[in-house]
C-alpha cells in the first residue's frame, strides 16, 4: 500500500460523501459548492494516474467554467432562498432500490470482467502527444471531431442567443 | 514529475483551511441572541431574504465565456505541436478557429456582449 | 490525403457553408426586416438537397473516422427533405410582426442540428458518433424553448436537455464498456473483436436506452409528450420526423455493423420493445384531446412500427427502415403542416376544435384527412406499403406472433386516426374554425408532401431502390 493508494481511498471516499449531499442537499446553492468538490476530486484522480494535461483541464473547464455557469443559472432562479422541496418517501424508496439494483447488477458484471491491461504507459502521455493525435488526420487522429466541436460551440453560443437575448413580454 | 508531491500538496491545503476553521470554531466564544443575527445592529429590522435574482446578462456571458475556455483548452495541444506539424496544423486551426470567430462576431452583432 | 477526399463529404461541408452564408446573411440584414434572410436560407437548403441527388463517391475518411456509401447519401438526403418542408411550413410563424428578429437564430439552429445528424449518420467511430448526436441534441433544446412568452415552451426545453444529458450519459457509459471490451472505438475494430458476454451485453444495453430514448421508444418515452405539446409546432414535426429519422438511421446501421456478432442479445431485446412501444403508444393516443400530445403517442407507436424493420438483421429489413421513414416523413409533415397552419392562425390545438373544419376549410381538412390515412396505412396510400414492408420483413425471419400484435396494433391505431377525421368532417360545431388562407410556403409544402405520400406508394421503383442499395450496403460488410 503506497501513499497514492491511500490518497485514492481518501478522495474516493470524500466524492461519494460529497455526491450524496449534492444530490440530498435542499439548498441549491450548496449543492453546487459540493459539486465543486467532486470535480476537485476528479482532478486529483488525474493527477494520479499522470494525467497532467487532463487534470488541468478539469480544473479550468470544469471549476472555472461550468460551475460558474451553474453558479449563475441557480442565481437566475427567482426561488432562491426557499428550500426544495421533500421528495415523498415512496418515491425516495423507489429510487434508492432501483439505483441499488442497477448499481449491483453493473458492478457485478464488471466485477466478472477480466480487463487487459494497456501497454501504454501513463506517464508517457505528454501534450505533444496529445497535439498529435488531434491534429492527425489519418488513422488514431482526431481531426474530424476536433472541427466538428467547433460547430458545436457556435450552436452553443447561438442557442445561448436565442434563448437568454431577447427579453420575453409578459406571462401567458 | 512526483506527482504524490502535488497531490499531497492539494490535501494539506485544503487540510490546513479545514483545521483552521475547526479550531476558530472550536475556541472562537459564541454567544447566541437575535440580536446578533441581524444584518444591521440599527435602523429598520430587514425584511426577506437577501438573496436577488441575477439578470440573464450573467448567463449569456458566462456561456460565451465558457466557449472560448473551452476553445483555449484546444489551443494548448495545438501550440506544442505547431512547429513539428507545420502547415496543416496551422490549417486545421485557422479552420477551428474562423468558425468560432464567426460566432464571436455573431454575438457582437446581436448585442449579447451589451450590457443593457 | 488529396483535395478531391473531400467530395466524400460533401453533404457535410455544403451544410457548414449554408450554415455560415446564413449567418452572416443574417447579421447584414435588419431586425425588421428578415424576408431575405429566409429566401436566401430556404434557396440554399434547397440547393443542397437537389444536389444530393447527384451521383457521389463511397469510401472512408481520416482513417475510418468518417463512412459514406450510396445508402447514407440516402438517408441524408431524406433528412435534408425533411428540413426543407419544415423550414417551409415555418415561414409564416417566422415572419410574425415580434418574431422576425429572431429568424436568423431558428434557421441557424435548423441547420446545426441537420448536420449534427449528418455527421452522426457517417461516423465510423464512436466519439464522432457522440459528438453529431451532441450537435443534433443541444441545438433542439433550445428550439424548442424558443418561444419567450409561453412557460410551456420553456418546460419542453429544460426537459428535452435534462432527459438527453441523462440518456448520453448513460449512452456513453455503454460506450465506456465497449471501450474496455474491444480496446477501440472504431466501427470497424470493434465489430472485428466485439463477442457475446454479460460485459459487452450490458455496454450493448446501456448503449440502445441511449439511442432509444432518442427514438422514443417505450421505456424511455416520457419526455415525447410533453416536449412535443410545449415546443413550437414546427419544433415538434422536425422533432418527429428528423430527429427520429436520424436515430433510427443510426441505430440501425450500427446494430447491423457494431453489434452484428451481439445479434441473439438485440432481438429479443428489439422485440419486446417493439410491443410494448406500439401497444402503449397506441393506448395513450386514444385518450388525447391535444392535436400535437395525440400526434406525439401516434409518433411513438410509429417508432415501435419502424422497429419491425429493425429487428430483420438484413438488405429487407434496413431498405423498409429507410422507406418507412421517408414515408412518415411525408405523412407526419403533412399533419403537422396543418396543425400548425391552424396554430397560427387560430392559435387552437384542440382535436375538438377541428369538428366541422371541412365546412370551413375543405382543402386543409382533405390534406389532414391523407396524412391521417397514411400514418394509419389504409390503401392504396405511401403508409400502407411502408407498414406492409416492414410486416414483411419481421415475418420473414419467423417473427409471425410479433407481426400479428403489430397488425391488431394498426387497427386500434386505424380507431384513433379515424378519430380526428371524424371530427373535422362529421362532427357539427356551431362555431367552427373560420376559413382562412395558409401562406404560400405552407401551401407548398404541403402539396409536397400530398405528392410524396402518392409518389412514394405508387411507384414501386422508390422501394426496389433502396432494397438494392441496403444488399449493397450488407455486401460490402462481409
Amino acid at each position: 500500500m503506497n501513499a497514492l493508494t491511500i490518497i485514492f481511498y481518501i478522495m474516493a471516499v470524500l466524492m461519494v460523501v460529497f455526491s450524496i449531499m449534492a444530490v440530498t442537499s435542499r439548498k441549491l446553492l450548496r449543492a453546487a459548492i459540493y459539486l465543486l468538490f467532486v470535480l476537485i476530486g476528479v482532478a486529483v484522480f488525474y493527477l494520479a494516474v499522470d494525467y497532467m494535461f487532463l487534470a488541468a483541464v478539469q480544473v479550468v473547464v470544469y471549476m472555472g467554467g461550468i460551475l460558474v455557469l451553474i453558479i449563475f443559472s441557480i442565481l437566475l432562479t427567482s426561488h432562491l432562498g426557499e428550500r426544495l422541496q421533500v421528495v415523498k418517501p415512496t418515491t425516495m424508496l423507489f429510487a434508492a432500490v432501483l439505483s441499488l439494483v442497477s448499481a449491483g447488477v453493473v458492478i457485478s458484471v464488471i466485477n466478472g470482467f477480466t480487463f487487459i491491461t494497456s501497454t501504454f504507459e501513463g506517464d508517457k502521455l505528454t501534450v505533444a502527444h496529445i497535439g498529435q493525435q488531434l491534429l492527425s488526420y489519418d488513422q488514431f487522429g482526431y481531426v474530424l471531431p476536433f472541427e466538428v466541436i467547433s460547430i458545436l460551440l457556435l450552436a452553443a453560443m447561438i442557442a445561448a442567443i436565442a434563448i437568454a437575448k431577447y427579453k420575453h413580454q409578459g406571462k401567458s | 514529475m512526483d506527482k504524490e508531491a502535488l497531490i499531497l500538496f492539494f490535501l494539506s491545503a485544503i487540510a490546513i483551511v479545514g483545521i483552521g476553521m475547526l479550531l476558530s470554531w472550536l475556541v472562537a466564544p459564541k454567544s447566541k441572541n437575535i440580536q446578533k443575527k441581524e444584518a444591521y445592529e440599527c435602523g429598520i429590522p430587514t425584511v426577506g431574504s437577501s438573496y436577488m435574482q441575477f439578470r440573464v446578462g450573467y448567463y449569456l456571458f458566462a456561456i460565451i465565456f465558457l466557449i472560448f475556455d473551452v476553445e483555449t483548452v484546444f489551443i494548448f495541444p495545438w501550440a506544442v505541436v505547431m512547429k513539428s506539424m507545420g502547415m496543416t496544423a496551422f490549417i486545421e486551426i485557422i479552420i477551428f478557429f474562423g468558425i468560432l470567430g464567426l460566432g464571436l462576431l455573431y454575438a457582437w452583432k446581436k448585442n449579447a456582449l451589451r450590457w443593457d | 490525403m488529396s483535395f478531391s477526399d473531400f467530395l466524400l463529404m460533401r453533404n457535410e461541408l455544403l451544410l457548414v457553408a449554408a450554415a455560415v452564408i446564413i449567418l452572416i446573411a443574417d447579421m447584414s440584414f435588419s431586425d425588421e426586416n428578415k424576408r431575405g434572410l429566409y429566401n436566401i436560407s430556404l434557396l440554399t437548403m434547397i440547393i443542397i438537397t437537389v444536389l444530393g441527388f447527384l451521383p457521389a463517391p463511397s469510401g472512408k475518411l481520416f482513417g475510418g473516422m468518417y463512412i459514406t456509401g450510396d445508402i447514407y447519401i440516402l438517408m441524408k438526403n431524406i433528412l435534408n427533405i425533411a428540413t426543407v418542408i419544415v423550414l417551409l411550413q415555418s415561414r409564416g410563424w417566422l415572419e410574425k410582426p415580434g418574431q422576425q428578429k429572431r429568424m436568423g437564430e431558428f434557421i441557424l439552429l435548423l441547420v446545426s442540428v441537420l448536420i449534427g445528424m449528418s455527421y452522426m449518420i457517417s461516423s465510423g467511430h464512436f466519439i464522432m458518433f457522440y459528438l453529431g448526436m451532441e450537435l443534433a441534441t443541444i441545438p433542439l433544446a433550445a428550439l424548442a424553448a424558443y418561444e419567450l412568452n409561453k412557460s410551456k415552451s420553456a418546460e419542453a426545453g429544460i426537459k428535452l436537455i435534462l432527459l438527453a444529458a441523462f440518456s448520453s450519459g448513460i449512452l456513453l457509459f455503454g460506450t465506456s464498456l465497449i471501450y474496455a471490451a474491444a480496446g477501440t472505438l472504431y466501427f470497424e475494430g470493434v465489430m472485428a473483436i466485439l463477442d457475446s458476454t454479460a460485459f459487452t451485453t450490458l455496454g450493448l444495453i446501456l448503449f440502445f436506452a441511449g439511442l432509444g430514448f432518442k427514438i422514443s421508444l417505450v421505456p424511455f418515452h416520457l419526455w415525447t409528450a410533453d416536449v412535443y405539446e410545449g415546443a413550437p409546432t414546427n419544433v415538434t414535426s422536425f422533432l418527429s420526423v428528423a430527429s427520429k429519422g436520424a436515430a433510427v438511421f443510426i441505430l440501425v446501421i450500427i446494430l447491423n455493423t457494431v453489434f452484428k456478432s451481439l445479434n441473439d442479445v438485440w432481438d429479443p431485446m428489439v422485440y419486446a420493445l417493439i410491443i410494448i412501444t406500439i401497444t402503449i403508444g397506441n393506448l395513450f393516443a386514444l385518450r388525447q384531446r391535444n392535436i400535437k400530445r395525440f400526434l406525439a403517442f401516434s409518433s411513438i407507436a410509429q417508432a415501435g412500427f419502424i422497429m419491425l424493420g429493425v429487428i430483420n438483421d438484413g438488405g429487407l429489413g434496413m431498405a423498409t427502415v429507410i422507406y418507412f421513414v421517408l414515408v412518415y416523413v411525408f405523412s407526419n409533415l403533412a399533419a403537422f403542416g396543418v396543425a400548425a397552419a391552424i396554430e397560427n392562425e387560430t392559435g387552437k390545438e384542440s382535436i375538438d376544435d377541428y369538428n366541422g373544419f371541412y365546412r370551413t376549410n375543405p382543402r386543409l381538412s382533405l390534406v389532414m384527412m391523407l396524412a391521417m390515412f397514411s400514418l394509419a396505412g389504409i390503401p392504396p396510400f405511401a403508409g400502407f406499403f411502408g407498414k406492409f414492408f416492414l410486416f414483411t420483413a419481421a415475418a420473414e425471419k419467423g417473427y409471425y406472433i410479433l407481426t400479428l400484435i403489430a397488425v391488431l396494433n394498426t387497427i386500434i391505431s386505424l380507431y384513433y386516426y379515424l378519430l380526428v377525421i371524424k371530427a373535422m368532417f362529421i362532427d357539427k360545431n356551431g362555431a367552427p374554425i373560420g376559413y382562412f388562407k395558409s401562406d404560400t410556403a405552407m401551401q407548398v409544402s404541403l402539396v409536397i408532401c400530398i405528392l410524396g405520400i402518392i409518389v412514394t406508394g405508387f411507384t414501386s421503383g422508390v422501394f426496389d431502390y433502396m432494397v438494392n442499395l441496403s444488399q449493397q450496403f450488407f455486401l460490402t460488410l462481409q
